[in-house]
Parts: structure tokens; C-alpha cells; sequence
């Protein structure tokens, strides 16, 4: 056993990330084809033989809830420890007004005592929304070999999304970190992708620091006001890592999952995604399907033509319907002689037969869950979104 | 706790007739549909049918087969009081020995079953391919009063000579039992699934235990002795697919029947079968990939040509590999340029670039030596090689 504690923060979304997050989390949005966003840092932890995982929500967590359950289906449903659902909870000293916690630190402290509680020498904290492959056992072993008091996963990658809002940290010998800063400030800084490594002893000290100085965000708080305090090492991961801030993004990181080289770094045989069992069939191509670049789950019944397109479990999709470049979450269907791209359907959508509509990379199509489009719908429709977006 | 019924699944059975399908794996482990395993169908049945205590008796190559069992959480049989439970035979105080037949191994299991003080014992085999709601049959036997009751499916007259058959009287209740008659006397042919009273399956298997003679065979011995001493058989007529998959043939002619959807709809909703589920992403289909009236399940990797065809969880179909009417089990990998058709390939063989495996009926011209060809599991067919229509192939060629 390698003594780390997981720490999933699951508490926020991108308000820009609407309408896909109307009814959920940016944890529990459902990505690539079979999962949901939180599956893959649940399942990093789980892979590198964390035993338990704390994870913080605070507002629309009920997808959230339904999808993690007793946490078995990433066999952490434990007689002790595994899994464990961190709910808002009204502690002293801290915000009871409704709202998202104002920061890591803020949310911390609201599960004080769970913390007190671990049992593990070491925590990792991690962000929930993380699209990310990574081998946290090694990490853990660089970083107990190094002695640092923290080590911080930073991305060599510039084209993953990064550059939006992280720490970005500049390295010196040895990837010391030298310098934290709030943005990209010249070439050499490698932005931080949210997952940090150190003792429950540090972090509870710099939970009371925060305390004392009032203050509640982590990178701005502890990572910048700290860092020249305390030893904190860069692990530079070079594989794909990607987070969600707009639905552009979540197009864009969506169609990322086309490259095989993609896929290879998400979906390492070694260290397996795991997601909640829905006991799909196969999924069936009949002899009129035209497939091609696809990627797409169980329980799909295909009889139209895919192009780039990322299909969720229980998908149909009629005769003659041309779809390119389109995400179809799970349970949608995809009526006759349709002709849609750059388009994503929320879960349970129906697409009437016939209708056509074409959105565009800044702007993707998003059809809220459970809607219906019908033929006469669509320009309204397409009107109606780009008014929201001014 | 008192169960109203459980169900007692016979799955010791070797399946000889699969041959090298089976050579390391019980029957019921063998793959299906994509997907599955022979097993899911029967244990998917009980728990629909509201059924939660499930005895499954092993004997031959268990371990696959109790690994994919495991706790029964799959098919939520992971229960406090009854769930699945793998029954082994066992040494007891006065020796030990094998299920010496399918009533034996019922027989050996009795203080399983007594502690679960059942009205009714469902006794099912787990290698057919079927949905069916046991509930209906139970009704069934409760409203009729029988002793026994035996799901029956019409089959052809040609069919009947094969298949244990039921002779019944007009108001369903069975008067003969006749083992592949040569000239059948009815079409209605047993599937293998019984509710029986306990009380008097008690009494029959204890008889049959006795009996030196008897091969403690469920068919042969237990049913013919009931009717024998009078008991009340009654038979249930069951519409719908069912399929014994007990030979190679039958084996691909179901999976291919699981294409058209109409036999068994496996995304239908209602009435799930259920499964141990492997961690594997979502498929991909490459470029120049042609995939057509075919299952594929997670896991693969699809860049070749795939017609008629099912290709079960992690399968590589290569660019520029070819297959055609075969089932690719998981994990095996067709490799660029090689041809596959009308052909079984078991779990992690490979097929090198440029080998062909198995030929269409027209390729062999009618000559009577057509048929399915079957590589068995971790087998490689070397770059260039071949396998011939109906050859099965055990080792490695190279």
C-alpha cells in the first residue's frame, strides 16, 4: 500500500459550460462516449492503489450522487474507507450562505474533521473535472524520493485547454518550482493541471494559516504566498490532460478523442477507466451504416452515416442521417434523413426525421437533455442560442 | 430464510462437443453475443424472474467459470440471505466423489437446498441462449398442482428426432418421455428447465440415489421414474428463441442470429442480460474501416473490413485485414492483410498478416467439406498461413 488519501474537489463548474451543466456538475458530465468527467481522476486514484477517496460537492450534485452510488463500480465501496461523499455541511467560521465554496481551501475546511480522520500519511488533492490519464504512483514515489514538502502535476502541452485558468509555475534545477504566477507570463511556465501531492500534517498547517490570514484560495494563498517557504516540485506529465471550461471546449476536447494517440494516453490498457456498468448490448451496424473516425459505446443501434463523431451507450441512429463532427450523449435518437454537424445532444434527445443544422467549432449545436427538435423547430431554435450567446 | 423457489443451474458439464472451444473452460464460460457468456442468459432469467438464490453447480474447468461468477454482483445476486453460490463437489465424513451425473450432483446438494426450505427447486442447464420469465412457468406449475413441470418448445418433425421429447395428453399433462425417437410421436421437445415440488424432487433424487442402475441422469432417470410412479408432469409450452448451443455449428449459427435482432433483441431494455463487465473504452472505427451488419462491443479497434459478423470486447481488426460471418472473440487480433470467413476465433488468438482462416461454402464449391472454421484461444496462425473450412486448430502455426 502506498499511503496517499484522495481529495477530489467536484464542487464547481464553468457557468460557460451551460447548458450542459444546467442539472449537473462539470464532474459528472458525461464524456467520451461511456463516462462521466469524474472517472477519470477517480479511477488515476483508484489505479495507483489509493484506498480512499474523499469527494467534495457542494451544489447539483444529484447526477453526481446517482453516478458514484456506494462507489463500487470503482470497487470502492469498502467495509473501511473507499469511497466517501463530502456533501456541504454548515462548519464554523465558514460560509453557510448557498453558493459554491470560495475556494480549495474554503471547501477544506468544511470537511475538517473527515481529515482529521485520515488515516494516510499523505493526501492527494485533485481536481474532479480532470481529463487525464496519469501515473500517480509514480508521482508518489518521486515525490516521497525527492523530499519535497509538495509536488504539483504541471502539462508540457500548450494545446489541451490549460491555458485558461491554472497556476502556472516556473521551474529551476532539479524542477524546483521558482516562481508561481496566476498566468501565463512568457514561455518557460508550465501551466499546473490542479493535482498536488504532500502530508496531511502540511496541509493541515497551511489550512490554519489560511485561517488565520482569512483566506481560502490554494493557488493564490498557499502556492504563491508559500512557495519560497516550502520545497515544491513540478512532475511535468506530458501525456493528454484536459479540463473543461466552455462547451466549445468540451467539443474540441471531445473530438481530441478521435486521434489514436489520444486514446492510447486516456485509455492505458495498464491503467484502466473505470465508469457505472449499464449492461449494454454490442452495439449493431447494419448493412446501410457508413462509419468512419468514430468512437462509440455499447447498446447503439447504427443504420446512418457517422463521420468524427462520438456516440454514448444506447445511441439509434437512423436510416440515411448524415452526422459529422456530432456528440451523442447517451440514449439519444437520431431520426431518418436528418443532417446535422458540429452538433452535441444532450442525454435522452430525440432529433425528428428530416432535420438539418449545422453549428460551428466557437459555437457548437447544444441541445439541452430530454428535448425534442422537430423539423419546424429548428431555425427558432438556432436563433434562440445565438441570442444568448450576444 | 423461507424462499419460495430457487433455482439449482447445472453447469458441470464438459461440452465435449465444442471441442477445443471448451478444452480450458466449463461450457457455460464459453463466450457470446459479443459479449456475453452462456451463463448470463440463465442467471439473467432467475434474477428477472424475481428469482435471488441461485445454486450452480461446477465440476468440470471451474476456474474461469467461478472467477466470472464471483460474488453473482453482476446479475446483482450478491445477496445477504440466497445469491449466487458456485457448488463444487465436496468430501464429507464418509468419502467423496464427483457429480457422477446432472440428478447426482442436485442430489449431493440437498442440505444446500434445505437450508433455504423451498416450496419450489427451478433445476435449468447453462448453455442455451433464450429469455424467459421462470415466474410465468412457476404460476404455471402452482395452478395446475403438478409435480413437475417441463418448459417445452415446438421444433420440426426432422428437429424432433434429436431432442428429448414430451408426449402430452390434451390437457398438458405429459404421459411419455422419449429420449431422440426415431419416429416421433409429438414435436414438443424438452429445453432442459424444470420446477419441481421440492418435497417430491426430494423423495425421486434420494430413489435415484439407490438405484444402482441408474446414470442419476435429470432426462433419463428422475423424470422417467416420476412419470413412472404416477406423479403429476405437466408441460409448459415456451414461444420464443430458444437455442441449444451445444456443437460448433450451433455456437455460430447463434451468435449470427443475434444479428437481425429479431430473435433475441440484446438492446432491449425490459429484460437485460446481464454481465461481467470488462473496463474497456468505448470502440473505434478507423478511416477506412467498413463495418456492416455486424455486432461490435467495447474494447475494439476496428480498421479493417467486418461483414456479418460479431466481434466480441477488445477485438484489432487491422487495416486491411478481412472478415466475414465469423465471431471474434475477446481480445483477438485480426492483423493487415489477412482474411477470416465463416470462422470461430477464440479469446486472444492472433491471425498474422496474410493468413487465411476458414472459406465461404461457394469457395469449397459444395463438396461437402465446408463448415466453421475454429482457432482456439491464445492460438497464432502464422503470417501466411492457413486454416482450412471445418479444421480446428489447438497449437500455435507457424
Amino acid at each position: 500500500m502506498n499511503d496517499m488519501h484522495g481529495i477530489l474537489f467536484a464542487y464547481s463548474s464553468d457557468h460557460r459550460l451551460k447548458p450542459l451543466t444546467a442539472h449537473r456538475t462539470a464532474c459528472s458530465l458525461p464524456f467520451g462516449a461511456r463516462y462521466r468527467v469524474i472517472d477519470f481522476m477517480l479511477s488515476n486514484m483508484v489505479n495507483s492503489g489509493i484506498p480512499d477517496v474523499g469527494v467534495i460537492m457542494r451544489e447539483d450534485y444529484q447526477s453526481l450522487l446517482d453516478h458514484l452510488g456506494a462507489g463500487r463500480d470503482w470497487d470502492l465501496a469498502r467495509k473501511r474507507g473507499g469511497l466517501r461523499i463530502l456533501p456541504p455541511f454548515a462548519y464554523a467560521g465558514g460560509s453557510r450562505e448557498a453558493g459554491t465554496y470560495r475556494g480549495k481551501i474554503d471547501a477544506l475546511n468544511a470537511i475538517q474533521s473527515y481529515i482529521s480522520f485520515i488515516r494516510q500519511e499523505y493526501i492527494v488533492l485533485a481536481d474532479g473535472d480532470l481529463i487525464v490519464n496519469l501515473p500517480l504512483e509514480e508521482i508518489f514515489e518521486r515525490h516521497v524520493k525527492s523530499g519535497a514538502d509538495m509536488t504539483c502535476v504541471c502539462t508540457s502541452r500548450k494545446d489541451n485547454g490549460y491555458a485558461a485558468d491554472a497556476a502556472f509555475v516556473r521551474l529551476g534545477a532539479g524542477e524546483q518550482v521558482t516562481e508561481v504566477l496566476l498566468s501565463a507570463l512568457g514561455e518557460d511556465v508550465y501551466p499546473c493541471i490542479g493535482v498536488y501531492i504532500l502530508s496531511k500534517d502540511l496541509l493541515v498547517n497551511l489550512m490554519n494559516r489560511c485561517n488565520a490570514e482569512n483566506s481560502v484560495d490554494f493557488t493564490k494563498d498557499v502556492l504563491q504566498r508559500y512557495y519560497k517557504e516550502m520545497r515544491i516540485k513540478a512532475f511535468v506529465y506530458d501525456g493528454f490532460a484536459a479540463r473543461l471550461h466552455t462547451v466549445a471546449d468540451y467539443f474540441e476536447q471531445s473530438m481530441n478523442l478521435l486521434k489514436p494517440e489520444v486514446r492510447d494516453d486516456l485509455f492505458s490498457r495498464s491503467r484502466p477507466i473505470k465508469t457505472k456498468i449499464r449492461d449494454d448490448a454490442p452495439t449493431y451496424y447494419s448493412p446501410e451504416s457508413k462509419v468512419k473516425c468514430s468512437v462509440v459505446a455499447d447498446g447503439c443501434s447504427i443504420r446512418g452515416n457517422l463521420e468524427n463523431c462520438i456516440v454514448f451507450r444506447g445511441v439509434q441512429i437512423e436510416e440515411g442521417a448524415v452526422l459529422k463532427n456530432c456528440i451523442f450523449m447517451q440514449d439519444s435518437h437520431i431520426g431518418k434523413n436528418t443532417n446535422l454537424s458540429i452538433y452535441i445532444t444532450d442525454k435522452e434527445v430525440t432529433i425528428e426525421e428530416g432535420c438539418s443544422a449545422k453549428g460551428h467549432r466557437t459555437f457548437p449545436l447544444t441541445i439541452p437533455k430530454g428535448s425534442v427538435v422537430e423539423l419546424s423547430d429548428m431555425k427558432g431554435l438556432f436563433d434562440k442560442r445565438s441570442n444568448e450567446k450576444q | 430464510m423461507k424462499k419460495d423457489c430457487i433455482a439449482m443451474l447445472l453447469a458441470g458439464g464438459q461440452g465435449s462437443r465444442l471441442y477445443v472451444l471448451t478444452a480450458h473452460v466449463a461450457k457455460p464460460a464459453v463466450p457470446f453475443g459479443g459479449k456475453y457468456r452462456l451463463i448470463d442468459f440463465p442467471l439473467s432469467n432467475c434474477i428477472n424472474s424475481g428469482i435471488d438464490t441461485v445454486g450452480v453447480l461446477t465440476q468440470y474447468q471451474p476456474h474461469e467459470l467461478n472467477a466470472y461468477i464471483g460474488t453473482g454482483q453482476p446479475w446483482d445476486l450478491d445477496r445477504l440471505d440466497g445469491g449466487a453460490h458456485v457448488l463444487p463437489p465436496y468430501m464429507t465424513s464418509k468419502g467423496s466423489e464427483w457429480y457422477k451425473g446432472s440428478a447426482n450432483a442436485v442430489y449431493q446438494n440437498i442440505g444446500f437446498i434445505e437450508q433455504y426450505d423451498p416450496e419450489y427447486v427451478l433445476v435449468l442447464g447453462g448453455d442455451h441462449i433464450y429469455k424467459m420469465d421462470y415466474s410465468k412457468m412457476l404460476e404455471h406449475h402452482k395452478a395446475t398442482g403438478a409435480d413437475c413441470t417441463i418448459s417445452v418448445i415446438g421444433v420440426s418433425y426432422e428437429e424432433a428426432k434429436s431432442f428429448g421429447i414430451m408426449n402430452v395428453n390434451p390437457d398438458g399433462t405429459i404421459y411419455e418421455f422419449e429420449e431422440k425417437p426415431a419416429k416421433p410421436k409429438s414435436t414438443l421437445a424438452s429445453m432442459g428447465i424444470y420446477i419441481f415440488t421440492w418435497e417430491k424432487l426430494r423423495k425421486h433424487l434420494i430413489d435415484d440415489e439407490a438405484d444402482p442402475r441408474s446414470v442419476n441422469d435429470f432426462g433419463k432417470n428422475i423424470i422417467t421414474n416420476m412419470l413412472n410412479a404416477g406423479e403429476k408432469m405437466v408441460a409448459y409450452r415456451f414461444s420464443g428463441y430458444w437455442k441449444d448451443v451445444g456443437t460448433i455449428d450451433s455456437l455460430w449459427e447463434a451468435n449470427m442470429d443475434m444479428l437481425s435482432g429479431n430473435e433475441i433483441d440484446l438492446l432491449s431494455p425490459t429484460w437485460r442480460i446481464y454481465s461481467r463487465n470488462s473496463a474497456s473504452p468505448p470502440h473505434s472505427v478507423g478511416e477506412n474501416a467498413i463495418i456492416s451488419h455486424s455486432l461490435a462491443a467495447e474494447g475494439c479497434d476496428i480498421n479493417g473490413l467486418v461483414y456479418n459478423s460479431v466481434l466480441f470486447t477488445d477485438v484489432t481488426v487491422e487495416q486491411g485485414a478481412y472478415v466475414e460471418y465469423s465471431i471474434i472473440m475477446p481480445g483477438a487480433v485480426i492483423k493487415s492483410g489477412a482474411a477470416v470467413k465463416y470462422a470461430i476465433v477464440a479469446e486472444g488468438a492472433v491471425i498474422e498478416g496474410g493468413a487465411k482462416v476458414g472459406a465461404s461454402p461457394d469457395e469449397c464449391n459444395g463438396s461437402g467439406d465446408w463448415g466453421v472454421a475454429v482457432v482456439a484461444s491464445g492460438v497464432t496462425v502464422g503470417a501466411g498461413k492457413t486454416v482450412k473450412a471445418r479444421d480446428m486448430i489447438d497449437a500455435d502455426i507457424r
